[in-house]
């Protein structure tokens, strides 16, 4: 599963489509920002028109919406701007509508943008995790980073979600005015993340303004960064967010890609050590979560798109060998 | 959004209707144009980039590259790594 390298686009320079898909109501139009080739998951730009109703009802993938502008009614109680939702697959919303029309941002996790009508969960519903709505404005405090090493002084978080899983994540996060941070990161998981307001600047990419978004597969160079008055922004990872900082501009995806792996082998050796001993090429038995599986075959980063669309990791034969299996030597490592 | 995400409880529906799959399709085939805008104008910035590239190493081997939070290092001459004719590559 895998969406593409989409970075910088900014959705003000693009109009709104109409929304067709089968179940969803009239008056809902969407920019999309990024989509997966494989599983139709997506993020889009969605704007309610004033006047729009629809009745309570269910999402068959894991949907995440913030209202960026406009109110939204959700059941009895009428929301505005910086509400957070989530709602895990088949949970059922209660019904929605908006007198004046809301700006929103829609993230359809692992499946396409679906609504079934239903005043009840579907049989199935992600029972392990639960309907949130957070007024995230003046319901959240921002917080210092607490991801080592951090980012520089004047980044702020707020976070909306985490998965229980992967510690993937969905966040609100700020630049002060006049912040900067002179090195380069990359990191293990995707990241993707929209300009609510203001404008940032990064080395590769130049400025990001007000409606700006990103979708950035993992171990792709970013930074150094700057914003002159500050930003608000939302931000998601797929997975844990390490920050993996270097002053290399040039380094590839690849050459990331491996130094993280060095990395892990002299911060995590005996982890390390027991993965190349047991040439593990599954998920490792958790008995947390035994239902689990996970086949590393079907991992896409996402990178090197081709261009019909699909893009390729490039995979190594064989198993890797570099630090004489199985002994990652820990006196080296001293 | 979970990379190697395990069981279906994320999609309770994993295969696509009809017209879902055609208008993932529709959308896949507009991402390919927005793609290849994007690598065109990200081109076009080279120039421009190179400047700034030029610019970032200069200041973190004189005012200092940030390591962790505040904490800055004035990284000398000889850990920065030689170009060598590589790209400057910015979108994959």
């Amino acid at each position: 599963m895998a969406r593409p390298h989409i970075e910088p686009f900014v959705d003000r320079d693009v109009g709104f489509k109409q929304m067709t898909l089968p179940g969803f109501r009239k008056g809902i139009h969407f920019k999309m920002l990024s989509i997966d080739k494989d599983n139709g998951s997506c993020t889009m730009t969605v704007q309610y028109e004033p006047g729009f109703k629809q009745p309570p009802g269910f999402s068959y993938s894991e949907l995440e919406l913030f209202v960026q502008e406009g109110d939204l009614k959700i059941g009895n109680k009428v929301y505005g701007k910086g509400t957070y939702v989530f709602a895990p697959s088949g949970t059922a919303l209660p019904a929605m509508s908006s007198q004046k029309g809301a700006l929103c941002l829609a993230f359809y996790n692992f499946g396409p943008p679906s609504f079934e009508e239903s005043d009840a969960n579907h049989d199935k519903a992600d029972d392990t995790q639960q309907l949130k709505i957070i007024s995230s404005y003046d319901g959240l405090d921002w917080q210092v980073p607490t991801l080592f090493p951090q980012t520089a002084p004047g980044c702020l978080l707020k976070i909306l979600h985490i998965d229980p899983k992967t510690f993937g994540m969905t966040f609100l996060y700020c630049m002060t005015p006049g912040f900067w941070q002179d090195n380069i990161s990359y990191h293990d998981v995707a990241e993707e993340a929209y300009h609510i307001w203001g404008t940032s600047w990064m080395m590769q990419f130049g400025d990001l303004p007000t409606g700006g978004y990103f979708y950035r597969p993992a171990y792709i160079n970013h930074g150094c960064f700057a914003s002159d008055l500050g930003i608000l922004a939302i931000g998601r990872t797929d997975g844990d967010l390490h920050n993996y900082f270097h002053h290399d501009p040039f380094s590839t995806p690849e050459e990331n890609h491996e130094r993280a792996a060095a990395k892990l082998a002299r911060m995590k050796p005996a982890l390390y050590q027991w993965i190349l001993t047991h040439e593990h090429n599954h998920l490792p038995h958790d008995f947390e979560f035994p239902d689990d599986t996970y086949n590393t075959d079907d991992y896409d980063s996402g990178i090197h798109m081709h261009a019909d669309g699909t893009s390729h990791s490039h995979k190594h034969s064989g198993s890797h060998s570099h630090l004489n299996t199985p002994k990652v030597s820990r006196k080296k490592n001293r | 959004m979970t990379l190697g995400s395990t069981t279906i409880r994320g999609n309770l529906r994993p295969k696509m209707t009809k017209d879902e799959a055609a208008w993932v399709k529709q959308e896949l085939a507009e991402q390919i144009d927005r793609y290849k805008k994007i690598v065109q104008e990200m081109e076009a910035l080279t120039p421009q980039r190179e400047k700034w590239v030029a610019d970032f190493l200069h200041r973190i081997q004189t005012r200092g590259y940030h390591v962790h939070a505040g904490n800055r290092r004035v990284i000398p001459k000889n850990e920065i790594r030689p170009r060598d004719g590589r790209p400057l590559q910015v979108v994959y």
